[in-house]
């Protein structure tokens, strides 16, 4: 079926303007793109739903930014206000701590999270013997179905400064390198156990991206007297660099939020100064203490300056590689 | 071959359209009314529930408040993330008739969904109870009353309690082992606990396993109770609820001893005996149940020499309960004389219960609602809200007098035995203050070794020496500026004070962070507690 399927067909939807050849009258455009596509919308239809019922139609919300939070007066009843939060949190002594915690851990976690998949994926290309890899594979990947508070115990648990595991192996190597879970040892933790966590499960994409290579340019490029290293450079990478991009812009439209169940977990009174972070402060002023304007402000900051990066690293990546999202 | 394909691909289709629709109609079904109690003598009550508390429906109390009040109760049972649920739940203006829990809607809520609570001011004719409560114990009347003289919210009263909750203990038998005496200033403690460390304290012919002290973890939100914020008394500086966002009252002047010299002279010496190796290498980083797990040990070894806690037998557990002693406080050095000294003055929180239970303005049935609160101010009921049920917990010898039995299930203790089978602390309540009760062993433990430390408490007068926060209610735009410096103070405070404990500096960063405090609002929090004392002195006569 799949051979019959005519070429046109596939490429219709892509382009999403119609074969010239068939145009039929004017001023039927809509009903006839209704008449063709249906199915395709129909399928897309629950997906649509979702979106926006649970991103767009929740956005009414945001009005509560720029108004004071009244419950008497519902969501959009209270007094208008402009940009008194925002104003609020620029001049709180709070904000560069919060913005330059946020920016360390985020753009940390960013860059070994999104090498080390890559790394992982060669690696594990190369291996030779379809159980080995497999094996390989399933190991790397699996602790990724660990819930966040698991981790966060176990790393508690390793690193504890008495009797932690981790510790002592690094005291036994003459390591005495102060408290793992105070100040100095967050963002490290945070950044290796989370890409320790999920590197293995990032990469299945890349895997997938370096099956997809012909088997012929190996065997060209082995004729041809390349080594391994070569093959990885000339041919393994430029396979996965469309990949590499897409991800890498995904991965910028969060570059302001970072994990906050985990940081939240991994807060304690010495860490207290590193580990602040946007998402956390707004819980701690939205939720904990009732300032839904305020939080709300904070969080269509933090989403403004998201979807900015987004923009940005999309029309850079579009300009260079004339990959992109759009 | 492709007629076939092309009748497929229709009927896939129509089942991803069907699907979609379906979709859609749950999410239109999921947001329709369900809400709003039943007008048939049903009475919905949200009951905020310690973890170990078992289901409402094998209380026997709960029958009997139905039979007095005429009504059924339909229980909604949360006893867990109350905060995140509570706000979306408040918000969303969806709350049942009744809210029962110690502190579950605070002021800060009442003031914030100003018009979601009833007004029970104008229903205390209803309240028999609640008004012979308010005259017996008028504390609790200034509890309950917002600054409007409206009533959203009533207290619980359970009289037996001691004044605080944080007791000091020292492992007499390691003193007895290693030949010293109870350590009565902080040089002398620093002395004992440096021969707890190098010693083999407790003779099991390990030396270093041996943590002279230990407390309960600081959050990041304030101190709390079991924390060395008590040693702030060995100055002579009064705090309240173990120390909480660090307001005491000091000739009529309200401060915080965040920015006192004292609190400052308290990490100094912290930090001595931390740089000595004295202090339990986790105590910044671990949690409550390490922290009570670790002092438990094996059950046959201690392993603190030196900690807080709410009892012997709760805090080291009752094998080695009987090895430690109630320490009276210490006094910093020799020149606070013994008379001077205080401690934590806890009271408020612990024989009163603020805000114990609301009612939802929207109650289509209010006075089924107004006879069940009623009920549970009932003499026998309280006590049985607080201790468990009459005959299995509690036998009642006459009309004024009742026995609290010790645990049924002989495997468990009075404490974890009355939180299993009942709301104890979390329920509203009044005990009276003219029946007599023999009190279970955790509570009658707790105040025997209150007593080295009475003095000291005796020196707190709660009016003038503590800032009374919880006499005192706050409108919301003071609350929500205190609440919003509060979170950058204790993001600052709490950071420094684990720092400075574990690495030193104080001596050179504390003006700077004097300053700093200063800056994100704690002069502004500190003018408006002043305010609200001027007022509630005033209104004392």
């Amino acid at each position: 079926m799949t051979a019959l399927s005519p070429a046109p067909a596939r490429s219709r939807p892509r382009t999403g303007a119609p074969v010239p050849a068939a145009r039929p009258p004017r001023g039927h455009g809509l009903r006839r793109h209704v008449r063709r596509y249906w199915q395709l919308w129909a399928m897309a239809a629950p997906a649509i739903a979702f979106v926006a019922l649970f991103a767009y139609v929740p956005m009414y919300g945001l009005q509560l930014a720029f108004r004071e939070f009244d419950f008497a007066a519902g969501l959009s009843g209270g007094d208008w206000v402009g940009l008194t939060y925002f104003r609020q949190f620029f001049d709180s002594p709070q904000f560069w701590t919060l913005i330059r915690n946020t920016v360390v851990i985020s753009v940390s976690t960013l860059v070994a999270g999104f090498l080390a998949p890559i790394a992982l994926a060669l690696v594990v290309n190369q291996v030779v013997g379809r159980r080995r890899k497999k094996f390989l594979q399933t190991a790397t990947y699996l602790p990724h179905f660990i819930s966040i508070v698991v981790i966060v115990g176990m790393l508690q648990v390793f690193l504890s400064p008495s009797s932690g595991l981790i510790t002592r192996v690094a005291e036994m190597l003459g390591a005495s390198g102060g408290n793992m879970l105070g100040a100095s040892g967050f963002v490290p933790v945070y950044v290796l156990s989370e890409v320790w966590q999920h590197c293995g499960w990032n990469s299945i994409i890349y895997l997938a991206a370096l099956a997809s290579v012909d088997p012929q340019l190996y065997e060209a490029a082995r004729i041809d007297g390349a080594g391994r290293f070569t093959i990885i450079r000339h041919i393994d990478l430029p396979a996965l660099v469309p990949t590499m991009i897409v991800l890498l812009i995904l991965n910028m439209g969060n570059v302001l939020n970072t994990g906050f169940e985990k940081i939240f977990l991994m807060q304690n009174p010495l860490n207290l100064g590193v580990s602040e972070v946007i998402a956390t402060y707004v819980y701690k002023i939205g939720i904990l203490s009732n300032q839904f304007s305020y939080g709300t402000a904070i969080g269509l900051f933090n989403t403004l300056i998201n979807f900015t990066f987004l923009v940005v690293t999309n029309q850079i990546a579009k300009r260079v590689s004339s990959t992109s999202l759009w | 071959m492709t007629r076939a394909g092309q009748h497929r691909r229709r009927a896939l289709a129509a089942l991803a359209a069907v699907t979609a629709g379906a979709l859609t109609l749950t999410a239109c079904g999921g947001g329709g009314d369900d809400g709003g109690g039943g007008g048939d003598g049903t009475v919905r009550i949200l009951v905020l529930k310690h973890a170990l508390t078992g289901p409402m429906s094998d209380m026997a109390w709960v029958d009997q408040i139905e039979e007095a009040a005429g009504v059924t109760i339909e229980w909604e049972e949360v006893s867990a993330d109350w905060d995140q649920k509570k706000s979306t739940m408040l918000a969303a203006g969806d709350i049942p008739d009744l809210v029962v829990g110690t502190n579950a809607i605070t002021n800060g809520d009442l003031a914030t969904f100003n018009g979601l609570f009833e007004d029970l001011s104008d229903d205390l004719d209803a309240l028999p109870n609640v008004t012979a409560m308010f005259e017996e114990v008028p504390a609790t009347e200034a509890m309950a009353t917002q600054p409007d003289g409206a009533i959203y919210s009533l207290p619980s009263y359970r009289r037996f309690w001691p004044e605080t909750a944080t007791r000091q203990f020292i492992n007499q038998q390691w003193l007895d082992n290693l030949g010293l005496e109870q350590p009565t200033t902080w040089d002398e403690l620093h002395e004992v606990l440096l021969a707890f460390k190098n010693e083999d304290a407790n003779g099991n012919g390990d030396p270093n396993d041996e943590i002279p002290i230990d407390w309960s973890p600081a959050g990041d939100a304030g101190f709390g109770y079991f924390q060395p914020s008590v040693l702030l008394g060995s100055l002579g500086l009064p705090i309240s609820d173990g120390g909480g966002a660090g307001y005491f009252v000091e000739d009529g002047v309200v401060k915080n001893f965040l920015v006192d010299e004292r609190y400052r002279e308290v990490v100094a010496f912290l930090h001595e005996l931390y740089a000595d190796g004295l202090v339990s290498q986790d105590v910044m980083t671990q949690d409550y149940s390490a922290y009570q797990s670790v002092a438990r040990g094996d059950g046959d070894t201690a392993r603190v020499g030196f900690t807080w806690g709410w009892a012997a037998s709760d805090r080291v557990g009752a094998q080695l309960a009987d090895q430690y002693a109630a320490l009276p406080p210490l006094r910093a050095n020799d020149s606070i004389a013994e008379s001077d000294l205080t401690w934590s003055y806890d009271s408020y929180s612990l024989n009163y219960g603020v805000n114990s239970i609301t009612m939802s303005a929207q109650s289509r049935n209010k006075e089924a609602a107004l006879a069940v609160i009623d009920a549970f101010y009932d003499q026998d009921i309280s006590i049985q809200v607080l201790w468990g049920d009459l005959d299995e917990n509690i036998t009642k010898l006459d009309d004024g007098s009742y026995e609290v039995l010790p645990p049924a299930d002989e495997t468990s203790d009075p404490s974890t035995w009355k939180w299993t089978t009942t709301l104890a602390d979390n329920g509203p309540g009044w005990i009276r203050d003219d029946i007599d009760v023999v009190l279970p062993t955790d509570l009658a433990e707790a105040v025997e070794q209150s007593v080295p430390l009475e003095p000291a408490i005796a020196n707190v007068d709660p009016t003038a020496d503590i800032f009374p926060g919880a006499l005192i209610t706050m409108s919301q735009e003071d609350l929500s500026t205190i609440s919003l410096n509060d979170t950058g103070i204790f993001g600052i405070a709490m950071q420094r004070w684990a720092t400075w404990i574990t690495e030193g500096g104080i001596e050179n960063d504390w003006d700077a962070y004097v300053a700093e405090l200063e800056g994100v609002g704690l002069t502004q929090n500190v003018e408006i507690h002043q305010r609200y004392y001027d007022e509630f002195v005033a209104s004392q006569g």
